[in-house]
Formats: C-alpha cells, structure tokens, sequence
C-alpha cells in the first residue's frame, strides 16, 4: 500500500519534479507554435474545458455576481451593492453560523487528525496485530456521510433504544440521559461526534502510508542501538510522519468547511437553526428560503475562508504547474 | 520490524476500534432482527431471532430498486466520462504547445479546493431556464466538470514518469500528436485512470448536496435515505436495510482498492464528500 501513496505524499509536499514540455522538431508557424499540436490539443481539450467551464467557471463567476443582488424566487434581481453582505453581518442567525462554522471546522479536524495519527503511529509499531482494527476504521470511512448520520441517529435516540443513553443508564449515570440531537447545546457535538467518526480513517490511512514508509534501516538501526520501541516512535515515526500530517490537516479542514451531508441527515440545521455552518445556511437560504443572492453572499463569505486555508496548496500548485 | 511491540497497542487500538465497531454492529442488528425484539435496543439479545421483513417492506413499499438504478447510472456515466476525457486533457497539458496552456492548467488544478456550495446556485437557475431540472444529466455535468479540478492534477502527475523517450521515439517514427497519444501514451495510463475512476465512482455514489437540488422524482440512494429517515413514523428497520444497500457498494469498492484510493485521495484533497 505503502509505495505508490508514499511516492504521491512526495510529489505533493515537495513539488513534483517536471521537465519542459517536449519541442517540435516540425515547422513552427508563427509565433513558435506547431499548427498540428495547437489543433491536436483544440480536440482532446474542448470536451473537458467546455464542460469545466459550464459547471465550474461560468456558475463560480455568477455565484460572486449575485452575491449582489437581490434575488428572490423568480422574479429579476435587482442590484442591492454590499446590501446582502451588510445585512448578513447584522443577521443574528448567521453569526451564530460563523461561530458554528469555526467550532465545528477546527474541532472536528483536530479530533480527526489527531485520533488518526495518534492511531497511525501506534498501528505503525505493530502493522500485524492491528490489522483487524484498523479494517474497522477504515470501514467507518468508507461508509458514506449521509449514511453515518443516519447511523448515529439511532445512536443519539432520546429514547430506550437509544445506544447513548442506555449505556449511560447502564454504568449509573443514568442523570445524564438526554435528548441529543434535540438540545442546541448538545446537538452541534453530537454532530462532531458523528463527522470524527466518520473521518478518523483517512488521516490513518494517511499517517500509517507515511508511516510505513520510513526507511527500515533507520528504524532498524535505531533498534540495534538499543533504542526502545516507544522511543522509536516518539524519535523516528512521529517527526517523519508529520509530512502525513500536514496533508491530512489540510484535506480535513477543506472537507469540514464544506460539510453538508451530516448536518442534512442529523439536525437539518436546527434545533432553530443552531447547528447550521456557512455551507449548509447558504443551501438553507438558497433552497428553502428561496433568497438566492442573500445565499450567494453566504457562500461568497464560505469561499474567503476556503480561499484562506488554501495559500499554501495553491502556491505550490500553481509553481509546480510545468 | 523493530523487535515485539509493547502489549498494550493493540489493546488501546483495539479498545478504541469498538467505539467505531458499535453503530456499525447497531445498524446489521436493526436490519435482520424483528423490531419488537429491538425496542428496549439492538443489544437486547433476548430473544435472539433474525428476519427478512424489513427487506421485504423496503423492497415493496419504496423505490428502492430504482433509486438503486438512478445511482448506477449517475455514478456509472460520470465515472466512464470522467475517464475518458480526462487523460486526454492531461496528455495535451503535459506533452503539447498552444497559447494559454499555463493559464489554464494552473486555473484548473486550483480548482479542486472549490466546495460544491460555489457552483449550486448558478447552475439551479440555468438548469431551471433550460429544462434539465430532475434530468439525470444536471448532476452528471457538475459531477465530471468538477472531477478535472483534481483528475487531470493527478494523471498529469503520473505523466511526469512517464519515459519522454518513448514520446520522442513515436515522433521519429512519423506519429503526430493524436496518435502519439492513443498508441503510446494511453495505453499506458491503466494505473492512473483507474484510480480516477474508483475516486470519481466513490464521490458521485455518495454525493446528496447536488441531487437534493437538482432532482425530485428519479432520486439516487442517499437522498432517498434521507426521505426515509425524514418520516416521523418508527420505521428504524426499514432505514438501516435502506442505508445499508445505500452503503454497500461504495463501500466494498473503497475496501478492495484502498491502495488506489490512499494514492489519488493525497492527490484530490477533499476525498470524501
């Protein structure tokens, strides 16, 4: 397993190595371009950029245009300036949905990753007697999202069957018993609970692949000096696997700061609307509420941060672009 | 590797893997067991007795089966495009000459930070002014449009390896620039089309954000869990046989080709949608 994602961490973290592209040994038209590549490349491109363009570019630049407007239903926007920005920010629900979004986002990514690797460096040191759970980890993660809620609703039932709470019952804290998903103050962990859940494997998969991937003669070395099997993990597998890390931090955050599924499934966004994040209020306003610029500048808001924590991945990228 | 590993790692490992086995465990107990027998809870083994009725209810009372076709072609049409125009992109990004091809390459590959949420109110208006609400293809677009943002970084990557000899040979030879790509480059592709494909076959499966808006009548899996779980009556049997058919091949996909996955997912970023 270990090869292939070991080489792709590589090339992700580093930079991939690339070469110019090959030079034509026909005759350059003018400007230096070869006609038969400039044609070769109008037919194998045109599929792909016109369906980018018409789902990816063209909807990207009129979500920021409407983010302008005043939309509602199917009558014609109307231009609003800064109108659904200012009234967001004098919307108390979306407050709310800000901070919502900053708890739910970084705690659920520091839970995830940090389980993950804490996990992955401890699999790292017996790879065969953890075999077996590290299979049920990954099973949770290959279950999708939608189905995960669905799962920890039986699990959060405010009543007998409910799995929480009769096990809370069971070992005498029974006073704790509560309706979970029906609490604004507990509803919003119930719904970390259910992401980590559902997440705790790719940083695994992540962590343990880099991992595995550190030279067994360092660690054996480490070994033949004497070195204990936790001081190896503490010296050589942790710092080296940090590369793992950063990637999983990074893809964690991303996918938090989108989440929508979970919350459809758990809450719906409510009680009242107190477990709603900017990806799921925008679809709220959108597609319930029917205000469609007032959602577009939700989303416009949800993208800044997306924006923010993607610097780094988007320098590298564009500097590797060869 | 480094001598016995101290005893108490698989059990912390192990101990923790419960908590993750527990609602996996809950949802196979409500699917096959009678529901009075689960009332006070899926772990009361008293009596123990397993049944096919909720199968059978789900099969008859819910379009189970259809939505089980909705996903297949969904995700089926979208993977076998995604496959197809993929590679030839990334050919004629890594290996041909025309204006703008940075431009482009760099806008494209940065796309994949872009979360579903950007794309979804623009294309509800266009896909009302156009007719193509509840058609299955107003899913099918975004899910491949969306695809080239990280599917085309990653077969590009690939192409890095890939032996320039062999390129510079086929031009000796008298191949120009398509053919050149369908008998020297393409055939040697297999590893990275296939991990596309698994990733994009994953992603368009479970996806729910873009068929809640777009579809009303033909409904993949997910949303009609979600429909399922949205009624008030006690019907728990029902919804755990509902997710786990929902769940099932996803989920055996992810399993069999986790290699491929862990490479492509370090590529795409966002994996798991």
């Amino acid at each position: 397993m270990t090869q292939s994602a070991a080489r792709v961490v590589s090339a992700n973290v580093d930079g991939a190595e690339s070469r110019e592209p090959t030079g034509s040994r026909r005759k350059p038209v003018a400007g230096g371009w070869d006609r038969a590549e400039i044609v070769a490349a109008l037919i194998l491109l045109t599929p792909a950029l016109v369906l980018f363009a018409v789902a990816v570019l063209y909807p990207l630049a009129d979500t920021i245009r409407l983010s302008f407007f005043d939309v509602k239903g199917l009558a014609a926007p109307k231009y609003a300036g800064l109108g659904n920005y200012f009234k967001l920010f004098a919307d108390p629900t979306f407050r709310n949905t800000i901070a919502v979004t900053l708890l739910f986002t970084l705690t659920t990514t520091a839970l995830t990753v940090g389980i993950g690797w804490v996990l992955a460096v401890l699999c790292a040191l017996a790879p065969r007697e953890t075999l077996f759970f590290r299979f049920v980890f990954f099973t949770a993660f290959g279950i999708s999202d939608a189905v995960a809620g669905y799962m920890w609703i039986t699990f959060f039932r405010p009543d007998q069957a409910g799995t929480l709470n009769a096990f809370l019952n069971a070992i005498g804290l029974g006073q704790l018993q509560h309706s979970w998903l029906g609490d604004p103050a507990t509803a919003i962990w119930a719904i970390i609970a259910t992401a980590t859940w559902s997440g705790v494997g790719l940083p695994l998969l992540i962590c343990f692949a880099s991992a595995q991937s550190i030279s067994k003669s360092i660690i054996e070395a480490a070994h033949v000096d004497g070195a204990r099997p936790l001081s190896i993990m503490r010296h050589i597998i942790m710092p080296l696997s940090l590369p793992g890390v950063r990637v999983a931090l990074f893809i964690n955050l991303l996918g938090s700061l989108r989440a929508f599924d979970v919350i459809y499934v758990l809450t719906q966004g409510g009680p009242v609307r107190s477990t709603e994040t900017l990806g799921f209020f925008m679809f709220k306003e959108s597609f319930a509420q029917f205000k469609l610029g007032y959602g577009a500048a939700a989303t416009v808001v949800l993208l800044i941060a997306v924006l923010i924590i993607s610097v780094p991945a988007i320098a590298q990228r564009t500097a590797g672009a060869k | 590797m480094i001598g016995r590993a101290p005893r108490w790692i698989p059990l912390v490992v192990g101990l923790l893997s419960i908590v993750w086995a527990v609602p996996i465990v809950g949802i196979l107990a409500l699917a096959f067991r009678p529901p009075q027998d689960v009332v006070l809870g899926w772990w009361q083994l008293d009596p123990l007795r397993f049944t096919l009725d909720a199968w059978v209810k789900v099969w008859n009372g819910t379009p189970l089966a259809d939505a089980f076709w909705v996903t297949m072609q969904a995700a089926g049409i979208s993977t076998a495009l995604t496959m197809i125009l993929t590679p030839m992109a990334a050919y004629a990004f890594h290996y041909l000459k025309f204006p703008l091809r940075r431009s482009l390459l760099i806008v494209i590959i940065n796309a994949f930070v872009l979360p579903p949420q950007a794309i979804i109110i623009p294309l509800f208006l266009l896909w009302r002014d156009v007719g193509l609400l509840d058609n299955l293809w107003s899913v099918i677009i975004p899910y491949v449009g969306m695809s080239f943002a990280w599917s085309i970084f990653l077969v590009k990557n690939f192409l890095e390896d890939f032996p320039r000899e062999m390129i510079e040979a086929a031009r000796v030879d008298g191949c120009g620039p398509l053919s050149t790509f369908f008998y020297v480059v393409l055939p040697n592709l297999v590893t990275p089309i296939s991990t596309v494909a698994i990733l994009q076959f994953l992603w368009c499966w479970n996806s729910l954000l873009l068929p809640v808006i777009f579809l009303r009548t033909n409904i993949p899996l997910p949303q009609l869990l979600t429909r399922l779980s949205g009624t008030y009556e006690s019907n728990f049997d029902q919804r755990a046989v509902a997710a786990i058919v929902t769940t099932a091949v996803p989920l055996l996909v992810f399993l069999i080709f986790q290699r491929q996955f862990t490479a492509g997912s370090l590529n795409r970023s966002g994996a798991k949608e």
